[in-house]
């Protein structure tokens, strides 16, 4: 009860702090644009947004909406021919539009920070991890012995029952008198006699980080535990005495939530997995304490329980740091749960902003009602397709299973049974199990899902059913037949029923070929019609996915992604399959061409009975799309149960970690 | 570290709604509709162009001056390696002593060569010798080097292993060594051919480089595997889909190893173990002049000026030609 009042307390202090200094950042009719072959493109126009100390502002937007711009113009780091040609960006009340570059550098690091896109390519492969942070703060003479707080830490760290005494108070511990310490504070815990003094230092040894803890939060956990105060502060200013590079390296390290930090320093970005990259990359980040972060996309590259952890750990950080976030995201589940305020980018304008919750709940502009009904993360149903709209999900099921051939043929039209796939890992004897005794079926006429996140051996499955890799043991049955016995005439006839959708729209059509071709080459392999009828084909599969048949003579590299993948969707189309496998069809795409290309198919399926295997890492989407789902957690297979059943009554500790990973999956919205 | 909290917002309430009072300047705010017009989603722009790589390549090379520049300097030095007596009516080989070393004029704007034979006929008939070598050669390792390169790149496994070491072996036998001691055994054959198949042996070796990586490359993206998974034979894939797609490097590495081909002829025949003096050459004409460097420098500029000029054009050609063919590669 009094934690909650003090936690209120805090809360209207911060407030009354952040109204009294005024805003952090304030963007003001911000106006960049590129220049190319002579025109100017106006990437952002009229965009005014503001950060306070301490707070998380999402800017949220698809592709090609001036999120991430705006973002570089505020740190003068806009790319290429992009330039400012109006209106003002100021932090603390500073001007920086026109500053020259070399008073830029002192602002960037300093006080504004970046956390990259893309973990992979933004650390240098060549240099170890505890270099790379090394660089930043040497870049920005930090002290390395003494934490750095904002003033809005300090004020708030005030409110606290231990205070700040002095100066050095704010130094760190170093690794050499950490032994020393932990054994005087336990004889201290042990003499107190007031808290069970395992439990204790226990907990000071998970705390206690070299380079990371300071003689102030030394002296407080040593007063929580029951030691005198004369005393804590005693000890703790005999033996915190400020760390060295080293230990501060080793703390920013483990303060951004990677463990066994000494040795990860050491390491190379190539040892490190996408999750502990992204990890450093805050480290780096937030090594010179700045007050404004700025994350552009920090986790969609990431499976969606790491991007979870890590956008926990990054609060947990800048809140006590003070630091304010300016979180650039495509997803608006993900800003709405992180940010307090929001601002929806849309063609380089802002089209509406305000309180995160409120913004989500009540939109108001046509886009941003667009983005919140088509946020896989913020859908709580299956989609129901044009046709079927109204009737209930179970009747629809019946109408599929029904279908008038489907008495003679087998219920189950793909069913995998103990499928298991192995490879040889490079250098090493024993093999790696990719996939390892999964059993499925598809019911005709349904989507069975498979999800997991990367490396669990999802799309190795994917690929097995389509015989395009060969499973080490285990079958693939088709319409009860296995398909390894199949001769080149069966597998033809297969290939014939059974299509893909791959995953990238960029990668998946020949770019040599045209439009007309690209759809006419299932076609032409199979000897399906002459010239003539196949281009009537091709106009009707054309329409099938609401395309013009003017794309006919275009080429890939003209359609934008979500086109392309309609594309793919009209070859798979061509030759009247029954089963189309999507490996992450949609993953690579917008919200709102994701969910126009989720009711194509769901369309699609409706119209002609078509069944699914749907291959995601993304259980929102799973939500719209399946009737059935398999989990798969490191090439096992561990649930397997309805969609709704999953939802809603989770087995597995993993689904339900998987499920709380979604973001904005637990904000309860309402559209008007 | 600290565990200060400050959680300001209404993140972890669960079920209440709890709207904070925005700060100053985060009111809610909608713009109004006709300032951003909303589109379609994912639409798409029924105005524009076809175009595929090749015409959009072709519309590129149009527009850029180096290729303008240099394709009308190779079309006209085609023109005179297949037209000589169009340009001039002197007979190369049909010198007369008594205008050794003879000045410009007249109907010979170049001069006398040592033998008296007209340095202008002379430069306008080697250019035969020179580009038809620079041509055949480029066909021959083309054919070998990308067909060596193919095989490899798509069969992959042992047969890979094996050209790949071949290759090697070749690679290591430096190109004007080897192509010194080869040539030593055909001294008196004035045929181009003994230079042609000397200069593929040793070079098609970069062209199966090249063209290895450039069928590795479009072997492993998606849509060979959609193509598979629709029904198509490998075969069927390497024809239709892998070669089309690796055919742009090959083009470029053809058409920039051109001009160092004519310059590799060049630098044999000067070394005399090219065409013999027989057969007009630029090579050939530089060798015998290099003696009058300092009493008549003019001999010796003619053909070397030309040999410079064509390879020039064949090389922007085929920097043009790169860089319309992958515009990643353009520093800008």
């Amino acid at each position: 009860m009094s934690e909650q009042t003090q936690a209120e307390s805090m809360k209207s202090e911060l407030a009354r702090q952040q109204v009294a200094n005024g805003p952090l950042l304030d963007v003001k009719d911000l106006q960049v644009d590129f220049t190319a072959d002579g025109h100017s493109v106006h990437a952002v126009r009229d965009a005014s947004f503001n950060v306070y100390p301490g707070q998380w502002v999402a800017i949220v937007g698809e592709s090609g909406s001036g999120k991430s711009t705006s973002a570089m113009a505020v740190l003068g780091l806009l790319p290429g021919t992009g330039k400012v040609i109006g209106g003002s960006i100021k932090l603390h009340g500073r001007e920086l539009v026109g500053l020259t570059r070399k008073d830029y550098e002192d602002i960037r690091g300093r006080q504004m920070g970046l956390v990259p896109q893309d973990p992979m390519s933004n650390l240098n492969p060549v240099w170890r991890i505890g270099t790379q942070v090394k660089e930043a703060l040497v870049a920005n003479n930090m002290d390395v012995s003494r934490e750095k707080r904002s003033q809005l830490a300090k004020m708030l760290a005030s409110s606290e029952d231990v205070t700040l005494k002095g100066q050095d108070d704010e130094l760190f511990i170093a690794s050499a008198d950490l032994p020393g310490l932990m054994d005087e504070a336990r004889d201290a815990v042990t003499k107190a006699g007031k808290a069970d003094v395992d439990q204790a230092i226990e907990h000071f040894r998970s705390e206690w980080d070299p380079g990371s803890e300071t003689r102030w939060g030394v002296a407080r956990d040593l007063i929580a535990a029951g030691v005198d105060d004369d005393e804590a502060w005693a000890i703790a200013k005999k033996y915190v005495k400020g760390s060295d590079m080293n230990d501060r390296i080793a703390g920013l390290l483990s303060e951004a939530g990677l463990p066994g930090a000494v040795t990860r320093a050491r390491q190379y970005p190539h040892e490190f997995s996408g999750g502990m990259r992204q990890r450093a990359l805050i480290a780096m980040g937030l090594a010179s304490r700045p007050d404004l972060l700025i994350a552009d996309e920090p986790t969609s590259a990431l499976d969606v329980t790491v991007q979870k952890k890590i956008l926990d750990h990054l609060q947990g950080l800048t809140d006590s740091l003070g630091t304010a976030v300016l979180f650039i995201t495509h997803d608006l589940g993900l800003a709405a749960e992180r940010a307090q305020h929001i601002v929806v980018m849309y063609k380089g304008q802002v089209v509406e902003s305000g309180p995160s919750l409120e913004v989500l709940q009540h939109p108001q502009h046509p886009y941003t009602k667009r983005l919140v009904e088509a946020a896989p993360s913020l859908a709580s149903q299956r989609i129901i397709s044009a046709k079927e709209r109204g009737q209930d999900t179970r009747s629809l099921m019946e109408h599929h299973t029904k279908g008038e051939q489907a008495l003679e043929k087998s219920e189950h039209i793909i069913a995998v049974e103990h499928l298991t796939r192995e490879f040889k890992l490079p250098r090493k004897q024993e093999m790696f199990k990719a996939v390892d005794d999964v059993s499925f079926s598809v019911k005709r006429g349904t989507t069975l899902a498979i999800v997991g996140e990367s490396g669990s051996g999802k799309s190795t499955v994917a690929n097995m059913v389509l015989h395009l890799l060969k499973p080490t043991a285990g079958k693939v049955l088709y319409e009860g037949k296995d398909t390894s016995g199949f001769g080149s005439r069966e597998m033809l006839d297969f290939r014939r029923h059974v299509q893909p959708v791959f995953q990238n729209p960029y990668g998946s059509l020949d770019p040599m070929y045209s439009i007309y071709r690209s759809i006419e080459e299932p076609l032409r392999i199979h000897g399906i019609g002459d010239n003539r009828s196949r281009r009537d084909r091709v106009k009707e599969l054309l329409e099938m996915v609401e395309m013009p048949s003017s794309v006919m003579g275009r080429y890939p590299n003209e359609l934008s992604g979500g086109q392309r993948q309609r594309i793919a969707i009209a070859r798979a189309m061509a030759l009247n399959p029954d089963v189309i496998i999507c490996d992450e069809a949609v993953s690579a795409l917008d919200v709102l061409v994701q969910d126009q290309v989720l009711r194509l198919l769901n369309d699609l399926q409706a119209e002609r009975g078509l069944s699914y295997l749907f291959i995601t890492h993304d259980l929102a989407v799973v939500r719209q799309i399946a009737d059935e789902v398999v989990v798969m957690q490191h090439g096992r297979l561990v649930e397997h149960a309805t969609t709704d059943e999953v939802f809603d009554h989770p087995q597995r500790q993993y689904t339900r970690d998987l499920l709380d990973a979604i973001p904005g999956g637990k904000l309860s919205l309402g559209l008007d | 570290m600290t565990d200060t909290t400050m959680n300001s917002n209404s993140r972890d309430s669960n079920a209440e709604v709890f709207f904070p009072d925005p700060l100053p300047g985060q009111e809610r705010f909608v713009a109004s509709l006709d300032q951003t017009p909303l589109k379609e989603v994912d639409s798409i722009d029924e105005e524009a162009p076809a175009t595929s790589m090749w015409a959009d390549a072709w519309k590129t090379l149009r527009k850029n001056p180096i290729f303008i520049i240099s394709a009308i300097l190779v079309v006209f030095v085609v023109l005179v390696a297949l037209f000589p007596s169009l340009f001039t009516k002197q007979n190369p080989v049909s010198c007369n002593l008594e205008n050794s070393l003879e000045g410009g004029g007249g109907g010979h704007p170049f001069g006398y060569d040592l033998q008296g034979c007209d340095v202008y006929a002379r430069v306008v008939y080697g250019a035969r010798t020179s580009v038809s070598i620079g041509i055949m050669t480029t066909i021959l390792v083309t054919l070998l080097g990308g067909l060596v390169g193919a095989i490899a790149g798509f069969c992959g496994g042992w047969i890979d292993a094996v050209l790949s070491r071949v290759t090697d072996i070749f690679f290591a036998i430096p190109m004007l060594l080897g192509a010194i001691v080869l040539l030593q055994m055909f001294r008196t054959s004035t045929s181009i051919w003994k230079i042609v198949f000397t200069l593929t042996l040793f070079g098609w070796v970069n062209m199966a480089r090249i063209t290895r990586s450039a069928v590795l490359e479009a072997k492993n993206l998606e849509f060979n595997t959609a193509s598979t998974a629709l029904g198509s034979s490998p075969m069927r894939n390497l024809f239709r889909h892998i070669i089309p797609n690796s055919l742009a490097p090959v083009i470029v590495m053809a058409t920039m190893s051109l001009g160092s081909y004519i310059v590799s002829e060049a630098t044999l025949s000067f070394l005399g173990i090219g065409l013999p003096s027989s057969v007009v050459s630029w090579g050939g004409d530089i060798s015998t002049a290099q003696n009058l460097l300092r009493t008549n420098p003019s001999v010796l500029f003619y053909p070397s000026a030309a040999l410079a000029i064509t390879v020039l054009a064949f090389i922007m050609m085929g920097d043009a030609v790169k860089d319309a063919l992958d515009p990643k590669s353009r520093t800008a």
